[in-house]
Formats: C-alpha cells, structure tokens, sequence
C-alpha cells in the first residue's frame, strides 16, 4: 500500500521527490500504521502530483482521512508563494466551502422527551435532500448581497446573533469575494437553494457530550458534560458546484498559456495573482460566502424549532464554531522563520489555528481554534482545539471527518436503509432521511472509526482533543 | 451493460462502451441519471442544446455538466439524450419527464463531473471512457 514511501516520525510519513516525474517538494501524511493499510495508491499518487504545481511551500500534505479524490486527494492542504504559486479548483473542490458547524444547548438529555417529534419537526423545518428548494424568494439583489457578505447577510435579514459571525472561520466572509466572477448559471443554482441543506453525506445531528478530555477548553468553548448540542454539515450547493465548473474550464486555457505543465487535468491551475486566478479566487470566495448564509440560515430554523419545543431564548444556543473544509485562502504563516502570505488549498481538511493566532476568537485565544470533527452517522463526532504544532506542520490544519472505507454501492450492497435504521433506533439514535438508499450509503460501516482517526491527529498534534459527542438524532437529504 | 460502476470509495467512477462516440455520449448521460435518479421513466420534457470544446474529453465533460445544469434549473429528470457530434461539437436533445421528489428521490446528488482521468479511448469494439462523478 505504501510502497515508496517512509516514515518519518510516529505517525507521520514521506513521499520522497521522484515519486512522480515533477515533483518539487516531498509529499507528507499522517496515518497510524492501522490506517496505513486503508489508504488507495491512487491517493498517494494524487498528493505527489501536488507536489509538481509551481509554487508550492514546504510539502504536499495530507491528513489522516487521505483518500483518492480527483486533482487533489481528499483530506489534501497544500500552500503556494503569492508570487510564483498557483490557485487551483482542484484544491478546493466542487462543494466549494462545504463545512460544519456547532451549536450548544443548555438542555440534557432527560429534557428531550419528545426525540422523535423534535427530529420531526426539524425535518420538516430545513428543506432536506435533492431537488428542494427554499422558502425564501431572493433576488438577484439579495444574492449579490449573499455572496458579498456572507453569514453577516444572514444575521442582517434576521438569521441568527451577531455574536455568531466572531464564531465562524473568517467570520463568514471571505473579502475576496467576486459576485461579478460568479456566472448566470451559478446565480440561478443558487437563487433557489439558500438555507437548503442538499443530500448525500449532509446533514443535521442531534448530540449529547459524553466525554469532556480538556475540561478548561470546553469551559472556553461553552461545551458542558451532558448537554444537548446539535452539528449542521452542508456546503454552498448549486451554485458552488457550478462556479468550480465554470472556472475549472477557464483555467484549463490558463495552464496552457503560462506554461504549466499538470499531471491530471483536474489540477488546472494559474498564477495566484494572474486574471484567471483572481477571477477564480474571487468567485470561490463568493461561493463560500454564499455557504456560510446557508449554514446560518439553517442555524437559524434549527434553533427556531428547539424555542418552540423547549421555550429557548436564540442566544441560549450559541454557535461554538463554523469550519469550512473546501476551500483556498490568503494566509500568513511562518516558514523557516519567515512570514509569508500563502495561498492556503484545504480539500477535505480543516483549519486548526493554535493558540494566539489573530484569526480567531478572543475568547478562544488562549485554547486555540476549535476544531470540529464530524463522525458518520451512528457514530461518535469530536470537538478538538488546534494547536502550535499544525501551525508548523500542516499550515493549521487538521483531518476533517471520518473518511470512508466502502464505496456507496458496497454500502448499500452491505445493509439496507431500513435495516440500518433500526439497528441505530435501538440504540437510541432517530434518522430521518428522504429515502432509505441515503441511509444505507451513508451507513456506519462504510466509513473508518471516527476514533482512530481522531487518535492520529491528536497523537500527531495536529489538533487536541477537547470533547466527544454522541448522536441521538439525525436527518439527511 | 453499456456501463458499469468501477470500485471508487469516495466517489463515484463509471467505465461507459459504445460501438460509436455519439453513442458513448448518449450511455454517459443514461449513467449518470441512473445514478441521481431512482425510477425514472420516459416523460413530455425535452430540452436541446449545442456546444464546443477544444477536444472530445473535454466536450464529453461539457455535456454532462451542461445537462446536470439543466436537470437542476429546469427540474427535468433525463431517461435518454440523442446526441449528434461533428468534430469537437455537438448537439443533444435530452428527453425526461419532471422531477418528482416522492418517485425520484433515493439516487446519489452528483456535485461536478471531474476531468480526473477522463480519456475517451479507442477499442475493438468501438469506444471507452471512465468518468469520476463528485458526489
């Protein structure tokens, strides 16, 4: 499986220069040695090609969910020089800021009596899966409005608390952002989907802490032993896919005309501060401002359902955090005792800023980013903090989920929806889903143990675990 | 089978044979909304388009990516394509029928169409293209 290449250091290996014709950094991962035998050939292929992209910082990285992906594998960060770097979609991908977030509740579990009715209703409240569109009419006035402000759109038209927008990854909006770069085609994606959550592995989950490993940072985080909490997953739909798309095609003639040579076309790529690459630049963070308002509006309904249920104030359910796990930013980060402004690709991978850095929180500063880690469905999802050592090691970042082991048709080979639905049933965890088939690829057993990927990067440093959080409830599209 | 699913564990890959390109065009799209779709059948919707590309690869992933557009916008669930290609551009009348969420829902929402690996190869039997669908 990993044949080529060695390991440096207790959970960390090396993708020697010369792996791939083209390489001008080694590639780096970090798996434990169990994990080691899940990891694709294609996957480690995919992180060397990386490595050929000119301007590319330090290593190719990838974290412990690796996977094969297309251009980039998935669980892939790497950062190019603003000069001589690269942008490229196929860093960031088609669920362009696809992310997660988490808000806290005072409630316990013996306070949710009526489980079933509370999934229910939030069911019913957030439109789930494929083909449903939002309840809101925007106009194309609103949705430049969307893409330029981001979660601050939100809060502005009554979705959420200003306190919300300090608790999200730059603070849900990305300055870059381009509505101009963002074509017809995505505008009318992504006019009827906003506050959607969309289908697949997206979803809504009900939680409950069981485990508190870092008692002073989930007192900074708000997170109590036994208290109700609930995860939102999902990206910026239609409209994201639709600008990866359409930019990927311009910048497929950009590779060409400054001479970048590419070993996969989905690596298509140009200069940072090239026209195609800013205009990319500038759509994709449009794109991700775009998801951050639908995250914030789904936030939103979810925390209107929980007041009717259990007479709640909004700001009794504050946001932890909002991490976004598909995306490329402007960062600065120390390298060989430099500082330098990067373009930071994450794909599949979180950001995982350690203490003190000035792009989080205050409240935050003194524990470090946090981190949130979602399990599959049915198992158990984590709340990290990250840490100096991602800073030096990865650019800040850390794994972002469980990552599969069974392709969907296995999964639904394996176990059907209904089966499985059961099964979690008895123990206590609701699903509602709009179809049996997506419970069924979306099954437990089709992923790696959230637990031992969470054991690598804590053991690897990359990000410490503060948390653990067990579902209760789910729905998905 | 015209297509068949290869072992992709994230993602979902498709290998598609045909005797002719036109052909290939028409089974890549049957793939594809086999895959987002559960029960289709052959419905009064129609849409028909034409485009360009620099090459056939290219052209192919611009045609699913132009009909996945057009399924979402226009709420269409395509069973069939007629495609007729000259050279690197074509023109394509997609038949389908409404999207019906209680009878269509229980596929996969594809996201992109990837250009990863997609090459449209020469074999005995006509042709062959694997194409990694973002899901």
């Amino acid at each position: 499986m990993l044949a080529g290449c060695t390991k440096v250091g207790n959970m960390e290996w090396e993708v020697p220069v010369g792996f791939v014709p083209g390489m001008r950094v080694p590639g780096r991962f970090f798996l434990s040695d169990d994990l080691a035998e899940t990891v694709e050939e294609g996957a480690i292929r995919q992180l060397a090609n990386v490595a050929t992209l000119p301007g590319i910082v330090r290593h190719s990285l990838a974290m412990p969910d690796i996977h094969w992906g297309y251009g980039f594998p998935i669980g892939g960060v790497a950062a190019f020089d603003m000069h001589e770097g690269v942008i490229s979609p196929g860093g960031v991908g088609f669920d362009i800021n696809c992310g997660v977030r988490l808000i806290a509740t005072p409630l316990t579990v013996e306070e949710i009596t009526r489980k079933r009715e509370l999934i229910e209703a939030l069911f019913h409240a957030i439109p789930t899966g494929v083909g449903t569109k939002s309840t809101l009419r925007l106009s194309s006035g609103d949705l430049n409005d969307m893409m330029d402000s981001g979660a601050a759109w939100a809060v502005e038209h009554g979705y959420g608390l200003e306190s919300d927008l300090e608790h999200c990854e730059e603070s849900g909006r990305m300055k870059e952002a381009s509505g101009a770069e963002v074509s017809g085609k995505a505008r009318q994606r992504g006019m009827p989907q906003c506050g959607t959550l969309g289908s697949g592995n997206h979803f809504l989950e009900l939680q409950v802490v069981t485990d508190i490993r870092d008692p002073e940072a989930a007192e900074a985080f708000g997170i109590r032993q036994g208290n109700v909490c609930f995860m939102v997953h999902c990206g910026s739909r239609g409209l994201g896919h639709q600008v990866c798309t359409d930019h990927l095609k311009l910048l497929e003639k950009a590779t060409g005309k400054y001479h970048i040579a590419i070993p996969d076309r989905q690596l298509a790529c140009a200069p940072v501060t090239s026209p195609e690459g800013k205009a990319y630049l500038g759509a994709m963070a449009a794109a991700a401002n775009y998801a951050w308002a639908n995250r914030q509006m789904i936030t939103h309904t979810a925390r209107t359902v929980f007041s009717s249920f259990f007479g709640l104030d909004h700001e009794e359910m504050p946001l932890v955090y909002d991490v976004a796990h598909n995306v490329a930013k402007i960062e600065e980060h120390t390298v060989n005792g430099k500082t330098m402004r990067l373009c930071v690709h994450r794909k599949g991978a979180t950001r995982a800023f350690g203490p003190h850095s000035h792009d989080i929180p205050r409240a935050y500063a003194a524990t470090g980013q946090p981190v949130i880690i979602p399990g599959s469905m049915g198992s158990a999802s984590y709340l990290l903090k990250g840490t100096q050592t991602a800073m030096e090691k990865t650019f800040g970042s850390t794994c972002h989920g469980a990552g599969r082991v069974l392709s969907r048709t296995q999964a639904k080979k394996g176990a059907r929806g209904a089966e499985i639905r059961e099964t979690l049933a008895r123990r206590g965890i609701i699903v509602r889903a709009t179809s049996p088939a997506v419970i069924a690829e979306e099954a437990p057993e089709a992923y790696k143990p959230s637990d031992e990927v969470v054991r690598v990067v804590h053991q690897a440093g990359l990000s410490l675990t503060v948390a653990r959080l067990e579902p209760l409830g789910v729905i998905k599209g | 089978m015209p297509y068949t699913e290869l072992d992709h564990t994230a993602d979902i890959l498709i290998r598609v044979r045909a005797p002719t390109l036109n052909g290939l065009f028409s089974e890549a799209a049957r793939a594809m909304f086999a895959t987002m779709f559960a029960d289709r059948s052959p419905g009064g919707r129609e849409e028909a388009f034409s485009l360009c590309a620099d090459d056939r690869d290219e052209l192919l992933r611009d045609f699913l990516s132009e009909l996945l557009f057009l399924s979402e916008v226009k709420g269409v669930v395509f069973t069939d394509a007629e495609v007729d290609l000259q050279g690197t551009c074509l023109s394509c009348t997609a038949h389908g029928e409404s999207f019906d969420p209680q009878r269509h829902r229980g596929g996969t929402e594809i996201k992109g169409v990837s250009f990863s690996g997609l090459r449209i190869i020469n074999t005995d039997e006509g042709y062959q293209v694997d194409i990694l669908f973002d899901v």
